[in-house]
């Protein structure tokens, strides 16, 4: 049943969002793709000069279905638990004793000499079977031959023992009990260069293994040294890694695939296994550790960014951000409604004007009038740190934001859910849209964030592409934007106790989140899509071929490349 | 504890029955302490320390032999691997190639053998490294030479 709740969402339930609160072309071109993606035909007024797939969404939409499947190939990772790890390495073990017919123990030296891998095993096995021996420390005859005698002198306390309290590896050469045990020991406590153990004596290289462990250490030695082998699985294997989440035991195996390193850990932490930061798509890993480094080089500088209260543009008094999207509404008396990224007043943000959202974008500051040379330098450097705290003030606030939204999906499911299913008389298994929403919030404010670290590195002479961009970005910010309101404000009115308001109204809450989460959720695959392909169906002077390959005489729409990166710009400027 | 002394009571018995079986070293256990050693080693022949005595100072962890004993030269030297000041020494097997298995003697021998070939490419005394390392041999033996008659030499009369 529940998993009816996803495909609720039909073109007639767009419809009647789109109808209910919005107007204005932007989101017709939103709701148009959606609706499309169903079979189209039966988008509101006003969309069918688009045509049937001209424009990005739609476009993009078209390739959902194939693209999914594509992905779902190329994801070919799995999620190890301890006693996953432990089946694996089993396993691997088992195959090596049964194909070379050695000890397991034996073969878990091996195993572990060439990291884990046992096609590599098989192969410098079979190629010098003698090479390998003496290279890892197996022997197949002892290196001394210790003579028929009762008492043997210990090679580290020199005592004498009889035959029965002396050990030896496969060398021969004799400790006693208790020396073994104190190198052993001592050996596992430095650390896990114990798992390549040889014999004490310093002409021998005969290795100690897991048996002789299990056999002469202590019960805690006995455990660490178990630690480190499965640890050893994990960190010195190349197809596998730990899952970076602070105190998260589970480790990642991962095929191969090319492209997309993004994982995805059973306790929800996404990462790139690649270089196991965040997950970071859709920009590279090399893009990310620049980003990384540039923002601890500017750390100083950018302190006051992360300070979670500005001036009201308006009233200039301070007002704290304690909310995750960044529409902003000053406190009465003075109530000014602005944007927590660029100051401007909110009602100029797009949708109510038919405007173009742009506070993502960096415009320089104009040069007027003759600079000497000093001042220019200066100017620029001026011009540099700006357009860095540009982008990383907006990186920073996707953060912020992402952060509270993980706190609020957090709050939603631990105590607003069910208060919501007492109030409106709905099972909770009914409510997993709003849980959807957020999920699907938290994840948008994550690819958005990136795409500013993608937006600072962007060469600024790709005139197209940029403005291309610029473009995909701010629809996404706008309309993540309203998802994250409708799901952090408008759900507020049905959360008071006195909300008994009609089942009505809830269930056109319904409709328009779920249509929302969705409409979003599909933007923003294809933006991230558009992006990891350099956006390439731009060329560099976008500009003219847009214009070129526009319906529209109105010159509000534009084509660009061949097709698939149409958009309409609504700006004329470069037209 | 009760090992490290049972193994450092052991060597020094054998020390005591073995005192000709070695000629180029002398070790020494303090007359109060059995973790404090001193030995005295002859610089091997065909070297710039030839003629010269040496004097080391052993200071043996409770882990011993589990643990390597900390050794030093006493008397100056010089040689890429020994701290000029401190007589500190750069030696693999008193370090990450330790065995339970080596003795204080056994210890004595490997500097020995270090005299003999020092290892240039992970210098203590970084002049002495240098000389070597850019070819002049030469220039290095005869400081060492030089130190060696200073410093290392039996006092005559
Ligand atoms: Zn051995
Ligand atoms: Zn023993
Ligand atoms: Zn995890
Ligand atoms: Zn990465
Ligand atoms: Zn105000
Ligand atoms: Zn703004």
């Amino acid at each position: 049943m529940e998993s009816d709740e996803d495909n609720m969402v039909d073109a007639n339930d767009v419809e009647s969002v789109d109808d209910d609160i919005y107007s204005g072309e932007l989101e017709d071109d939103y709701y148009y793709s959606e609706a499309d993606g169903d079979g189209g035909g039966e988008d509101g007024g006003g969309d069918d000069e688009d045509g049937p797939g001209y424009d990005f969404m739609a476009e993009a939409a078209d390739d959902l279905v194939e693209d999914s499947l594509y992905w779902r190939q190329q994801q070919s990772y799995s999620i190890l638990k301890e006693d996953d790890i432990n089946q694996r390495q089993d396993d691997a073990i088992t195959r090596v004793s049964t194909v070379l017919s050695i000890p397991k123990v034996d073969a878990t030296i091996l195993l572990r000499h060439y990291n884990w891998s046992v096609s590599k095993v098989h192969d410098e096995w079979f190629a010098d079977e003698d090479g390998v021996r003496s290279t890892v420390g197996l022997l197949d005859r002892p290196a001394v031959h210790v003579s028929d005698v009762r008492e043997l002198t210990c090679g580290i306390c020199f005592e004498f023992f009889p035959r029965s309290r002396i050990v030896s590896a496969a060398c021969g050469h004799p400790f006693c009990n208790s020396c073994w045990s104190g190198y052993i020991n001592a050996s596992v406590n430095d650390g896990p260069g114990c798992l390549a153990l040889r014999c004490p004596d310093p002409s021998c290289r005969a290795a100690v293994g897991l048996d002789m462990v299990n056999m002469l250490a202590s019960d805690e030695e006995k455990e660490k040294y178990a630690r480190y082998l499965l640890r050893s699985y994990v960190e010195d294997n190349r197809k596998t890694k730990w899952c970076p989440a602070p105190g998260c035991e589970c480790a990642v195996d991962f095929a191969g695939g090319a492209g997309n390193f993004d994982v995805s850990c059973l306790c929800s932490y996404s990462f790139c296994w690649s270089c196991t930061e965040e997950a970071h798509r859709p920009v590279d890993c090399g893009t990310v550790s620049k980003w990384i480094l540039k923002n601890s080089a500017e750390s100083e500088n950018m302190n006051w960014i992360l300070a979670n209260s500005k001036p009201c543009p308006k009233c200039k008094r301070p007002i704290e951000k304690n909310q995750g999207c960044m529409h902003m509404t000053c406190t009465p008396p003075c109530k000014f409604e602005f944007c927590w990224l660029c100051l401007g007043s909110w009602s100029e943000h797009g949708e109510r004007t038919g405007g173009f959202y742009a506070c993502n974008r960096y415009e320089a500051a104009k040069q007027e009038g003759a600079y000497d040379e000093a001042e220019k330098r200066r100017e620029m450097a001026k011009n540099s740190l700006e357009r860095y705290t540009h982008y990383y003030e907006r990186w920073a606030s996707n953060q912020t934001s992402r952060q509270k939204a993980l706190a609020d999906l957090q709050q939603m499911q631990n105590v607003h859910l069910a208060k919501l299913s007492d109030i409106h008389c709905t099972p909770e298994s009914q409510l997993k849209f709003i849980t959807d929403a957020w999920l699907q919030i938290v994840e948008c404010r994550r690819v958005l964030k990136w795409t500013y670290a993608y937006g600072f590195y962007l060469p600024d002479h790709e005139q197209g592409k940029r403005q291309f961009f610029e473009y995909l970005q701010g629809e996404a910010e706008s309309g993540l934007e309203r998802l994250h309101q409708c799901a952090e404000k408008e759900l507020q009115q049905f959360l008071t106790p006195e909300a008994d308001r009609p089942l009505k109204e809830f269930e056109e809450f319904r409709t328009k989140l779920a249509g929302l989460t969705s409409v979003t959720k599909n933007y923003f695959e294809n933006l991230v899509r558009a992006l990891e392909n350099g956006l390439v169906d731009v060329d560099s002077n976008g500009s003219s071929s847009r214009a070129a390959g526009s319906k529209d005489t109105g010159g509000s729409k534009g084509r660009a490349g061949r097709g698939k990166a149409n958009v309409k710009t609504g700006r004329n400027s470069d037209d | 504890m009760q090992a490290s002394r049972a193994r450092l009571f052991k060597e020094y018995k054998e020390v005591q029955r073995e005192k000709s079986a070695d000629p180029d070293i002398q070790l020494v256990c303090d007359d109060s302490n059995i973790f404090k050693w001193t030995a005295l080693i002859k610089g091997p022949s065909e070297t710039p320390f030839d003629g010269g005595v040496f004097q080391l100072a052993f200071a043996v962890p409770e882990q011993y032999p589990l643990q390597p004993p900390q050794v030093r030269f006493l008397t100056k030297i010089f040689h890429p691997n020994v701290h000029f000041k401190t007589g500190e020494i750069c030696l693999d097997i008193l370090k990450n190639a330790w065995s339970p298995a080596w003795t204080l003697q056994s210890v004595c021998r490997a500097i020995i053998a270090l005299m003999a070939h020092p290892e240039p490419d992970s210098p203590l005394n970084c002049d002495s490294g240098n000389l070597l390392r850019s070819g002049d041999v030469r220039g290095y033996q005869s400081m060492a030479r030089m130190y060696t008659r200073l410093a290392a030499s039996p006092k005559k009369g």
